[in-house]
Order: structure tokens, then sequence, then C-alpha cells
């Protein structure tokens, strides 16, 4: 293959991964310190990017034109906004079913997804139609060879590999990350040592869905087009890389990101066969590596208890 | 105010509101039904027709020599075949419901002629441009009073084959509204035989990311992208094209012939192709005064391209129940026989399939953000020219 | 008074009773077409339960029911085919109704694989699917009688199934949802990518023809028309019997044991040497083969088969029905389906927002109800007998 081709593909699926990447870290967040899935996850970063192109709209009408500001001020809303969202969830639906079964706390989250999905469609104005999302970033371009490469795309790449150093220093540098590990760790130990259970994960949680609405304004610039469904699809897919990766790895969730990402563009370009059946490669993969190895492919530290 | 004389008033009220009805009611109600649209990609062409088939009822009604009163009932097909299937079955299944105007989009009229043959329920279709719904069966309930995609395409290829392009990628959906434009046009290209065809790419109608495609489709280097789908991934592949730097004038169908398409895309719609059967609104021998009328009722959108002939397919329904009562198996009987019956958008004939001939196409391109007739645009002046226009 | 009451086995009044009521109230609601008259009847029906409730009227019903189910079971049927003869001419409501019958048959897969064996399934749409395109490729392409199709549309959900059960049975949890809601969305994504399906466009499926008789057709005898619907509702009722009975006897079966000791510790059963590999397969495959026979007919009866009619949204009401209506309770989940299916189609106003309302529905239920509407009873080691 042509190389600058090639070099295209690579930055399609590098794009692609990045956003999956980023909404798997939520999944497995969430899962580390709670052990439950927060399904309603994608669907917060709908709400995120509909946060951001309703800032927009306001900045506009305000006569505000200056693009970096604008995504500033959007960037800001949308993850604040969502950060609090995330925290409302936590408190009220997935905290109150802790004893419960694991399967009604994935259900109540999948059904506040759709809660959330639905509100968009129904009280966003004209919500059941795509929305026109403005490209902030500067279009420059260079041509090299049949690789075109666009200054947006590789802002947006490096603000997401900014984003996760970030987490990674957050996490592994910081006493409130330490702390966050100590709960993923072992909850009753954590108290012990004076760490304050519910505050940390609340903060987990903020944190989670903080990401999920960067990710969402990521995905509105790279396709300058929103729509209700963007998080069912995406968080789908961020659950599933979370959990080929290894829930409650962050290396896991990146990985299964980068891979799915990965196995769509594979998908489009070897496969002999028409370009559309790339998801069902990328899910029938999926599924093979669950069989082949059922806790994920970095797996999780946890015996079996009794 | 005490609670007795609440009630009283109430009481009263309700009365005051029977009796005006009661008088109102002289004339027997009529019931009529609208599909089409309403929410998703392309609802904007789905509330035009609505509107337009709203104004010919609401014309009729306020007109005091009709014999009967009538009430259209709306269903939304969302433009996706199940929910087409489900609304037609809705609607065809509740007898009081006597005909109706249906479908803007292909892929809904196409799922559901069956269900309208099934129940006896007489349609017109006023937007589904796909051959088949009217010639895949010989159903007497199924009637169109707008052309289908055959010529359209035909004119399509003519103009890019007369713009000295060679090379064509073809994206189409894989519903058989773009399989169908895929068809016709490279049939149509391939017999003028100056341009030829060198990819086809089939995608799914709710696609989102199109960078595979339009990477392969970079390297082929075509001239022009023939696009055979709706509004909503039209929008999505102008604007990936030019995330590629893909350079190619974008040639697209009267699915994409829609405000949306402009809205969707700003700047980047300028130079895009589109053609659609029937003379523009302002040329149509009714046109004035269809909107005039429209314009009178301060609807909450334009009529879009298809909504004169909603209003035509609405109001020639109308017309038949006039004519003989609100009955279905008399309304398909009289529907049968229209032959140069006078509509705002000229003479409607109906052939043997209930098909309307309508010979005219318009030939469009975008230009600052409007669309704008081939032949009034700066583009075939030659003061402007696409990439790669000779 | 109660005390005294539950001691005594109940009699059939109460069952009998609630029975016709609700059977009024069926006919009343289906039959309203005025937006006003269907808002009061909802009120009065919310009215009604919730003062049974609070009077404790349930406990007697349902004790009546787990008493005399055999008798009352039949009186239901009876009811059934009372509605279906009231609304013989009207073609929306039969169909609404055979949806609920095929819906309920669904449900009741689901319910064995999840509610006895706990197997998760959010796929539940996808394998009505696979029932559905079955019985329109095979009366599209072949003479295969049209009543055989259904059993063959169950065995080819069954299989289709069997291709998850490796990693189904291998993963546990979370990690065995991602399984069948991965294959939820390969399926749809691969209806919509395949031509040879029809692609996005769908299919068209021929109505049921058994011997000569087109299901297709209205009925004229003796100058009254009888809806089309009416053959697919008698035999969408003949196989929610057969499923409801089926379910029922393996419930109470030595099965129904097993399944319940597996799902309840995992760990435990194996211990007690029982084949938990085994039972899970079972259950998955017998739930599939339910639901693939409920789609293969379903198919029929819409005439229309389509990939965005069995999408993960779909499967979610599934599930939600399965928990409105009680996990492992055949009883509830024909309620909950007929809630689920009737009320959003009855009133129009809230027609787009149904999907907002089950979702707050299910949410409320989980944090205030956690078992459902009607909870499933506590096995009964002798069955007519009550300590």
């Amino acid at each position: 293959m042509d190389l600058g081709l090639f070099a295209q593909y690579t930055m399609n699926g590098l794009m692609l991964g990045m956003m999956y990447a980023l909404v798997a870290v939520g999944f497995t967040l969430f899962f580390g310190v709670l052990d439950v899935i927060k399904f309603s996850h994608g669907d917060v970063l709908t709400v995120g990017s509909f946060t951001a192109l309703a800032t927009f709209v306001g900045l506009s009408a305000l006569g505000l034109h200056s693009n970096w500001l604008a995504l500033l001020a959007m960037l800001v809303v949308a993850t604040l906004a969502m950060a609090f969202l995330g925290m409302l969830i936590a408190r009220y639906l997935v905290m109150p079913l802790r004893s419960a079964p694991p399967l009604n706390t994935l259900l109540i989250t999948l059904m506040l997804g759709t809660v959330l999905r639905e509100c968009v469609r129904l009280f966003y104005p004209q919500g059941a139609n795509p929305k026109p999302f403005p490209a902030l970033l500067p279009r420059a371009s260079v041509d090299i060879g049949e690789f075109n490469l666009r200054l947006d795309n590789v802002l947006m790449l490096s603000a997401g590999v900014l984003v996760i150093v970030g987490l990674q220093y957050l996490l592994n540098r910081t006493k409130l990350g330490l702390a966050i590990r100590a709960v993923a760790q072992d909850e009753e130990t954590a108290r012990t040592m004076g760490i304050n259970f519910t505050g940390i994960v609340l903060i987990t949680f903020a944190l989670g869905s903080g990401l999920a609405a960067f990710a969402g304004v990521m995905n509105g610039l790279y396709y300058n087009e929103i729509n209700f469904g963007i998080g069912l699809y995406l968080g789908v897919i961020g659950f599933a890389a979370a959990i080929i990766g290894g829930l409650g790895s962050i290396y896991g969730a990146i990985l299964g990101g980068f891979l799915f990402a990965g196995l769509q563009t594979v998908g489009t370009v070897l496969l002999p066969f028409a370009s559309a059946y790339k998801d069902v490669f990328a899910f029938a993969v999926v599924i093979a590596i669950m069989a082949w190895r059922p806790t994920g492919l970095i797996r999780e530290k946890i015996s079996e208890r009794v | 105010m005490g609670k007795t004389s609440r009630i009283a008033a109430a009481g009263l009220a309700a009365a005051i509101v029977a009796l005006a009805g009661a008088s109102a009611d002289a004339k027997q109600k009529v019931k009529v039904g609208f599909i089409g649209p309403l929410t998703g990609g392309v609802s904007v062409n789905g509330i035009g027709g609505r509107n337009s088939a709203d104004l010919a009822v609401r014309l009729r009604n306020a007109d005091p020599k009709s014999k009967y009163e009538y009430e259209m009932v709306v269903l939304d097909s969302e433009c996706k075949p199940n929910v087409a299937v489900q609304v037609a079955t809705k609607m065809a299944a509740d007898k009081e419901i006597i005909a109706g105007a249906t479908h803007y989009c292909s892929v809904a009229a196409i799922a559901a002629v069956d269900t309208y043959h099934k129940f006896g329920f007489p349609v017109i279709v006023w937007g589904a441009v796909l051959p088949d719904i009217t010639y895949r069966n010989k159903y007497p309930e199924i009637h169109r009073v707008n052309g289908t995609m055959i010529n359209q395409n035909d004119a399509n290829a003519a103009l890019i084959s007369s713009l000295g392009y060679k090379t064509v990628a073809v994206i189409h959906d894989t519903t058989d509204y773009g399989k169908g434009h895929n068809e016709y046009f490279s049939k149509a290209l391939a017999k003028i035989g100056k341009a030829k065809i060198v990819g086809t790419f089939g995608v799914t109608a709710d696609q989102q990311d199109f960078t595979a495609e339009l990477t392969k489709i970079k390297a082929l280097n075509p001239d022009v992208i023939y696009f055979g789908g709706l509004t909503p991934i039209g929008v999505r592949i102008r604007s990936q094209m030019d995330k590629l730097g893909v350079k190619a004038v974008l040639d697209g169908t009267s699915g994409i012939v829609s405000d949306a398409f402009i809205q969707g895309l700003g700047p980047l719609a300028e130079g895009t192709l589109a053609f659609r059967e029937g003379a523009p609104v302002e040329k149509l021998p009714g046109g004035k005064f269809f909107m005039e009328n429209y314009n009178k009722q301060k609807y909450d959108g334009a009529p879009e391209a298809y909504g004169p002939f909603a209003f035509a397919a609405m109001d020639m329904i109308i017309d038949t129940i006039e004519k003989v009562g609100p009955d279905r198996k008399k309304v398909i009987a009289a529907l049968a026989n229209v032959k140069d019956r006078d509509s705002i958008v000229g003479k409607i004939t109906f052939d043997d399939h209930g098909q309307n001939t309508v010979p005219v196409i318009t030939k469009y391109v975008v230009q600052d953000g409007k669309f704008v007739e081939w032949a009034d645009s700066e583009y075939a002046s030659g003061k402007r020219k696409l990439p790669g226009q000779k | 008074m109660t005390d005294s009451n539950s001691k005594m086995p109940a009699g059939m009044a109460p069952g009998l009773i609630a029975l016709g009521l609700a059977t009024a109230y069926l006919v009343a609601l289906l039959g309203a077409e005025k937006q006003a008259v269907i808002i009061s009847l909802l009120v009065l029906g919310i009215g009604a339960v919730v003062g049974a409730a609070w009077l404790g009227l349930f406990d007697r019903v349902s004790r009546s029911f787990a008493d005399h189910e055999d008798a009352l079971g039949g009186s239901a049927i009876v009811a059934a085919l009372a509605l279906a003869a009231y609304f013989h001419e009207d073609h929306f409501v039969l169909l609404l109704v055979v949806t609920v019958l095929l819906t309920s048959v669904a449900t009741l897969g689901l319910n064995v694989q999840f509610g006895y064996a706990g197997v998760l399934n959010f796929a539940g749409a996808s394998f009505f699917g696979v029932g559905a395109y079955t019985s329109a490729v095979l009366n599209a392409y072949t003479s295969v009688p049209h009543l055989i199709v259904l059993p063959i549309g169950g065995v080819i959900a069954a299989l289709i199934g069997s291709m998850l059960l490796l990693p189904v049975l291998r993963t546990r949890g979370h990690y065995a949802a991602v399984v069948t809601i991965a294959f939820a969305l390969l399926f749809k994504t691969f209806l919509e990518v395949n031509d040879v399906l029809g692609g996005p466009q769908g299919m068209q499926v021929k109505g049921m023809n058994i011997l000569g008789w087109s299901f297709n057709d209205n009925i004229e005898a003796g100058g009254i028309t009888i809806s089309f619907y009416m053959g697919y509702f008698l035999l969408s009722l003949a196989l929610l019997i057969a499923a409801f009975v089926l379910v029922r006897r393996l419930e109470r079966s030595w099965i129904g044991l097993n399944l319940d000791a597996l799902r309840l510790d995992e760990t435990a059963a194996s211990c007690f040497g029982l084949d938990i590999t085994r039972w899970k397969i079972t259950a998955f495959l017998i739930g599939n083969f339910l639901i693939g026979i409920a789609g293969a007919l379903f198919g029929m009866v819409g005439g229309f088969v389509g990939p965005n009619n069995y999408t993960f949204a779909d499967s979610l009401i599934l599930v939600s029905i399965l928990l409105l209506g009680g996990i492992g309770n055949p009883w509830g989940l024909v309620v909950a389906t007929f809630i689920v299916v009737v009320v959003p189609e009855k009133l129009q106003t809230i027609q787009e927002y149904r999907f907002l309302l089950y979702a707050l529905m299910v949410i409320g239920v989980l944090l205030f109800r956690p078992e459902g509407l009607l909870p499933r009873p506590v096995r009964r080691y002798f069955p007519r007998w009550r300590p």
C-alpha cells in the first residue's frame, strides 16, 4: 500500500481510538472504585457535547466571535456540568443500589442513559435532528503525498494525549490519586486509613464524566455534527473496549480503545468485503476475545470471593 | 369562586362548546391521512410536506361549497422502513380514514405499499422517487403525483458529461433508494459513454464515519463524487471530503435538495450539484397561488422541494372524495381514471400503474448558500468554475 | 384477619372477580378512542390498582391464582377469546393484542434464561429477529408448510444463540453482559450491510397459509366480517398457552429446582454436584427457542422484517418488561407486557415519550420495588398445602 494512504488510515484510526479510549477510561475508573458499570456513560457524553453546543450558541448570541475563547468556554462549561451530573448519578442512583445485585446497577444506568438520550431528543430544540457542530480549530492542512495532515486533528490528538498523561499523573503521583487507588483496592482498609469513601467515589465519578464531556466535544469537533444517538454507540464501544482491555486497569482501557479502532480500520482496509462490515468484524472479535480471555486482556488482579 | 359555582361554570362552558360543535358539525366529518418523516435528518422535508397538505385541507374546509369537513391524521414515518410499515398499518387499519397522501422517503414508501394493498387503502405518494413504488406491482391503491428518479439521473449524467468530467466515484446508501439511484445513474452515464465510474461504495443510511470510504476514493482521484442518498449523510460526506482534502465535485440527487443541507454545511455546500423532477415553485402554474396561501398560514417552515406535490396529492384526494363520497373502494375506482387533471404542479395523468409523468427536470447548483437553477447560475455563465470544470 | 385467611386455601372467587374486572377494563380501554376517555380510564386503572394494593386485595388474588391456577388459567383463555370476539372487526385492536401475546412468549423465553438460570441476555430482540427473518426467508424461497416454519424459527434462534454459548459460559456478570450486547449490535449491523437478507430495506414476509386458508384475507361469514388478524390471534393465543404451560412445568420440575440453585449460588450448586454448564446451556437454548418461535410468527403477522425492528433498544424493552413484571413470575410478565405495549399505543399524547417513560418506570421500579409488580412467589414444597 501507498505510504501516504497508510499514514492517512493510521491517522483516522488514531482519532477514533483516542475517543474510544477516553470513554473506556471512564468505565474503568467507575468500576475501580465501586465495582459497578455505569452504562449511562455514553449518554453523559452526548449531553456533554450538546451542552457545549448550547454554550457556543449562547456565546454567539452574546456576540462573542473568538474561536479560542468560545472553545475554552465550551470545554469548561461542558466538563464542569458533566462532572456535576456524574456526581448526581453516583450519589442518587448508583450508591443506593450498592447492596443490590450488580445487574440492577447495570440496568438502572442503562435506563438512565435512555432517559438522558430521550431528554436530548425531546427537549433540546429540534433535538431529533442531527446538529451541525462548529469547526473551531484552525483548518490548515498539508498534503504529503496521499496523506492530508490537518492541524485540527493534530491539536485534538495532542490534547487527548495530554489529558491521558494528566490523568496518569493524577492517579499515580498525587494524594488524591493515592486515595482513589486505595478505595479501588480495598474499601474497608481505605476507610480505616481515614479516607472519605463517599467523597472519593463522587470525585471519581466527576472525573470520569468530565472526561466523557471532553470526548464529546472532541467528537463534535471531529465530525462537525452531533446527534442524540452518538453516546449510545460510543458508550457501547467504550464499554467493550474497557472490557476487552480488562476492567479496572487504565492501561487496559486505553489498549482496548485503540485496539477497537484498529480492528475497525483493519476491517475496512484489509478485509475483502465491503467496508460496512467493519463493525460486524470488530464486535465479532470482541466476542471471540471474551471467549478466549473471559476477564479481559489485562486481567483483574482479584481472586474469586466465595 | 365556590366549588358549586365553579362546577356550574364548567358545565356551562361545556354546553357552549357542545352547541358550537353541533352547529359546525352540520357537515359530515371525513378523515384523510398524511405520512411523512417528521423527525430525523430529513424532517424539514416532511414538515414542509405536512404543512402543504394541511394547507389543502384548510382551504377546502374554508370553502362553503364543500360537502364534507376534513380532518387530517398525521403520522411520522421517521424515514425508516419498519416505522413506515407500522404507521401504514395503523392508518390503513383505521376504517374512518378514507385515503392518504403518503411518503417523502422511498425506503418508507416501498416498504409500506404491500400494507396499503393488503388493507385496500388508496394513497397518493407525494415525494418518494423510487420507480419500484408504482412499477414493482400493479396495485390499484398506489398512485404518485411526483416523478421517478429515472429522468433526474438522465439529466444528471448528461450535465456531468457535458461539463467534461471523465471519472466518477459513486457513493450510495444501501437502501432501495440509494441502490436505485446507483442503478439508473450508472446506466445513464454508460449510455452517454463520456465518463466512467471508477468505484462504487455502498454505505448504511445512518453511518457516521466515512473517512475509510473517502480515503479509498481519494486514491482513485475522481473528478466527481456522485452521491445517491439523503441529506444527513450527504452533509457528513461533504464535510469529511473537506477533512481528507478530497477536491472532487459533489453531485447529489433530489434527496439533498433541502435547506437542511445548506444549513448543515455552511460555505462548504458551495458548488454542490443536485437534480429534482418538476419545475421550481415559482415556475409552476399554481406556484404563486400556492406560495401566497402558504405564507398566509404562517407555518413553522418552508414548503421545501416537494411541498407543492404534497398539496397537489392532498387536493386530489379531497376532490375525489367530494365527487364519489367517503368510500375507499369508490375513491380507488375514481383515481384509476385521472387524465389531464389540472393541479398546481401542472396537468396530472396517471398511467396504468398510477404514475404521473413529470417530464421537467430542474438542475440545481449551490451558489452563495442557495440552491440556484443551473441555467441561471454563475457556474453556467462561466463567471465561476467548479473544480475541474472545462 | 389476614393471618387466619392465609392458613386456608383461598377460594376461586377473588381470582375470577379480578379476571372479570381486568377483561372489562381492557375492553373499555382498547375500545376507547377519545384521548380524554383513555386518560380517565388510565387514571381510574392506576387508582384501582393502588387502592387494591392498599386494601391488601392483591394478596388474595395472587393466592387465589396460586391455588386454582388451572381453572383460572382456563378462565383467562375464555376471557381472551371473549375480548377477541368483541373486537372481531377491529384490525388494529386485534393486531395490538397479537403483539402483546407474542411479546409475552418472547419474555417468557427471557424469563427461563434470566429468571430461572440467571443467564443474562441483552440480545432478546435480536433472537426475535432471527425468528422473523427465518419465516421471511422460508416463506419466500421454500414451500415449507408455514406451521412448521414456526418451530424452525425457534431452532435457528437456538442454533445462532449457541454460537454465543462459549463466551456466555466462560464469563460472569459484566463480562457476560458485553457478549450479548456486542451480539445485539453485530446482528443489526450485519442485517444492514448484508444484501442477501434485504439489507436496510428489510424484506416482505408472506402471510400464514395453512392448507389453502390464507390468514391475510378477511373472513366473511353470514354477513359478519371478521378481521384477518383473528387467525393470527388464535394461533398466538395457542402459542402463548403452550409456552406458558411449558415454562410453568419447567419451573415446578426438578429442572427448575436445579436452575434456581445455580442462579442463587453457582459455587454451592456445583459443590452439590449440579452440572452448571449443562443447565445453563439448557436454559439458554430453551429461552432462545421460545423467543425464536414468537419472532417467526410475528414476522408473518407484521408482513415485514427490517434491521431497525430488532435493535439493542428493543432488547432493553424486553428486559424492562421482565423486570417490571417481576422476574420469574410468568403471570406478572403477561400483565407487564400489556402495560408496556398497549398504554403508549392508546395514549397518543405520550407516544413520543414512550421510551422516556419506560426508562423512568424501570428506574422507579429498581429503586423502590426491585422485585417488580408481581414478584415471584416462593417455591412451595407441597403444591396445595400452606403451613
